[in-house]
């Protein structure tokens, strides 16, 4: 790990720490974006971080943005912070100017003029739509904003009209699996809270005269959800450094499952104190829902790496599967 | 990380581990080419002695000892990276692995320099098997309960008991023995011993156990009045728990423990072709990645090993989590094979063979080498659980 990824991730945490707390994060399913959160972070230079040096960014890397979402994740916090830094880049990438304020992304048709569940769509300041060989910048203002939420309460807008905007070519394939892999970053931090306050819950909730953690049957869940997070983190990890289609597909299948099994165990263990909206557990549960299936479901990735192994003999396929894992080199595009 | 204890260090593999992958395949590709690999219908290690001295001829066995030893000197990664290309070939390695992984390593770490310069450079040769003498009739999961004993006599020690599930006991030359020697009181961790008992000594029988998918590997060994010198002590007397918990971090996390279905999965792939339905791709795609997961953990556990740590709780979550994508492989792979009719009328004949024999081998998998209840009790133990 970097010197600087320490850095980031430090960085941001101390903002999270500062800037959010439940009634903030509760605030975004009134359609608030918690203003002093995304304040600090536009002053840390968080929005730009993907942007090269000499176009006035951080130039930091994949493995670093999602180190930092990971933070992002666990502390549940809203908005399209990951559509913005990406946009950015994205925009960058293009020989576009990075943009000030927030920016939504919508992977669609180019010429759109209609976009559906974008994040934020009415709130934010641009909208970047990413289509596969050009990307359309346009003024949020220019849009018709129908308003839509996801499972976790938050903003997920249907977008109507729009204005011609700025064109740029760009070919797309790869900013998308950069997308699933900083969305990957995300999940992984709500999972890794999840067993980490169950844990702690188990240690003090008492019943039967004792503590829960003291039951095997609890033990054995959360070992279990142990596994699912470790498993998880290995190949989020191995796939932000870097990003092929078929290690972030790993990543995506297998956070996936492991998303299952920390909202599923997560809210066993913590009972019915859980499952109130009051305590913290379902802002990350409903997160893990709600980000889950986000650029590609799980389903659709699992496609994808299967249907990328098809042409492999019983001999070929070791050294693919071996060669693609260790040094990101794709079996076939996929 | 979170403030759980859990540890990741995902290694950049050196240029050595590359080449000697390179070697290794090139390796495999000629004992293919020879026709020495195992019948294509079976999976778990193959013992063939035969595979084991073309492989120590290599110097891959013992290569992460000492050369003084004759061992090859090199890193954890380097052995991680050779282990996986065996296995991932099915190549017959049950001959050396006992004696490679486990009782080299605990006799490197606890042995005298007269027992290393002995055993390790026949071992690294290719020609001394070891077994490993735990489990026995009533002690299983409750290792710690066991009852062969060994009395002190006149140089050296008497060994009285039963030990059972011994995987090749009637085909190798050694077994580590894990037999109380001393009692301590208020504790049943302290007083066992490691010896090594020669399999051919007078008062040692070995009866084979018949495994439900038909086979003899398992092995109930009789220790009847076995004398065994001084020098077969490893370690000290009474230390034997210790020197057995380091073992497992050896035993938990190698590649042998998320590939024993890697076949099947392999010889799946042969014969789905483009157009298979979505559902079979999903289940599939599921699998792979679940794969991938487990070769990233087993990676990391290994540059643990390499840096000098001791990562017995991620080994554990590794042999937890593998051993169950095993099973989950067969399950996946049956349920594909059905709904896509793949075996009907005769089709792939290979497949169909292979996939009854790893449907009545996978109950072991979770079994093997202690149960995954034991060891998610011990996860739960490195979590800050227990």
């Amino acid at each position: 790990m970097s010197e600087n990824r320490t850095l980031f991730r430090e960085t941001v945490e101390k903002i999270l720490a500062d800037t959010l707390d439940q009634n903030r994060i509760e605030a975004t399913e009134k359609r608030e974006l918690p203003a002093q959160l995304y304040a600090s972070l536009t002053e840390a230079g968080v929005p730009w971080m993907l942007v090269p040096e000499d176009k006035g960014g951080i130039g930091a890397d994949i493995g670093d943005a999602v180190a930092l979402l990971r933070a992002m994740g666990a502390a549940a916090a809203p908005g399209p912070i990951a559509e913005t830094l990406l946009a950015n880049a994205m925009l960058a990438a293009a020989g576009l100017d990075p943009m000030e304020g927030i920016v939504t992304l919508a992977f669609a048709d180019p010429g759109a003029t209609i976009l559906h569940d974008v994040p934020w769509g009415g709130i934010c300041n641009h909208v970047l739509i990413a289509g596969q060989n050009c990307i359309r910048l346009t003024a949020a203002a220019a849009w018709k904003v129908t308003e839509g939420v996801d499972i976790a309460g938050e903003p997920r807008d249907t977008l109507t009209g729009g204005e011609p905007g700025v064109v740029a070519p760009l070919e797309t394939t790869g900013w998308f699996r950069t997308a699933a892999i900083l969305r990957a970053g995300q999940i992984l931090g709500a999972i890794e809270w999840c067993l980490d306050r169950s844990i702690d819950f188990a240690g003090e909730r008492k019943q039967f005269g004792r503590e829960i953690s003291k039951f095997q049957v609890i033990q054995q869940m959360l070992a279990e959800l142990a596994g699912h997070t470790l498993a998880s983190a290995g190949i989020t990890e191995a796939a932000a450094e870097s990003p092929s289609e078929m290690l972030v597909a790993a990543a995506r299948s297998r956070l996936g499952d492991a998303s299952d099994a920390a909202i599923t165990i997560s809210h066993q263990v913590h009972g019915a104190i859980g499952f109130s909206k009051e305590y913290a557990l379902n802002h990350r549960t409903r997160r893990l829902m709600a980000w889950r299936d986000d650029f590609d479901s799980v389903q659709t990735w699992r496609r994808k790496l299967a249907g990328g192994f098809l042409d492999c003999t019983r001999d070929s396929f070791w050294p693919t599967l071996a060669d693609a894992g260790s040094n990101g080199a794709l079996p076939k595009e996929i | 990380m979170p403030a759980t204890a859990l540890h990741l260090d995902l290694p950049d593999l050196p240029e050595a581990a590359e080449t000697l992958r390179r070697d290794v395949r090139a390796f495999v590709a000629e004992e293919r080419r020879s026709g020495n690999l195992p019948p294509p219908d079976r999976i778990g290690l193959g013992f063939d002695v035969g595979t084991t001295k073309r492989i120590a001829a290599k110097g891959w066995i013992g290569l992460t000892w000492p050369e003084r030893y004759g061992g090859g000197d090199r890193t954890a990664l380097e052995r991680y990276v050779m282990n996986e290309e065996l296995l991932a070939a099915a190549l017959p390695v049950g001959a050396h692995w006992v004696a490679d992984r486990q009782s080299g390593p605990v006799l490197l770490k606890f042995g005298s320099e007269e027992q290393k310069m002995f055993f390790l450079p026949k071992i690294a040769a290719g020609d001394c098997y070891f077994c490993i003498g735990m489990s026995e009739p009533e002690s299983g999961s409750d290792l710690a309960s066991l009852k062969a004993r060994a009395d002190k006599v006149e140089g050296g020690w008497r060994i009285n008991g039963r030990k059972i599930w011994t995987t090749n006991a009637h085909r190798v030359h050694y077994m580590i023995a894990l037999v109380r020697t001393s009692t301590v009181e208020g504790t049943r961790h302290a007083g066992l011993s490691q010896l090594i008992v020669d399999l051919t000594a007078p008062g040692v029988s070995i009866s084979p156990i018949i495994s439900m998918a038909g086979e003899h590997d398992f092995n109930e060994v009789l220790l009847e009045d076995v004398f065994v010198p001084d020098e077969a002590l490893i370690g000290l007397e009474g230390n034997g728990w210790n020197q057995v918990s380091a073992e497992l971090a050896y035993e938990r996390s190698g590649p042998e423990r998320w590939l024993s279905s890697f076949r099947l999965i392999a010889e799946l792939i042969d014969v789905l072709r483009p157009g298979a339905p979505p559902s079979s791709l999903e289940e599939l795609g599921r699998l792979l990645s679940q794969l991938m997961s487990l070769r990233q953990l087993s990676m990391s556990v290994a540059s643990m090993i390499q840096r000098g740590l001791s990562p017995n709780l991620e080994a554990s979550i590794v042999k937890d989590l593998g051993t169950k994508f095993e099973q989950e492989a067969v399950r996946v792979v049956r349920n594909i094979v059905a709904s896509e009719f793949l075996v009907e009328s005769g089709g792939n004949p290979r497949l169909k063979r292979l996939l009854t024999h790893a449907q009545v081998y996978a109950p072991a998998f979770t079994i093997r080498g202690g149960t995954n209840e034991i060891l998610r009790g011990i996860i739960a133990r490195g979590i800050g659980l227990r």
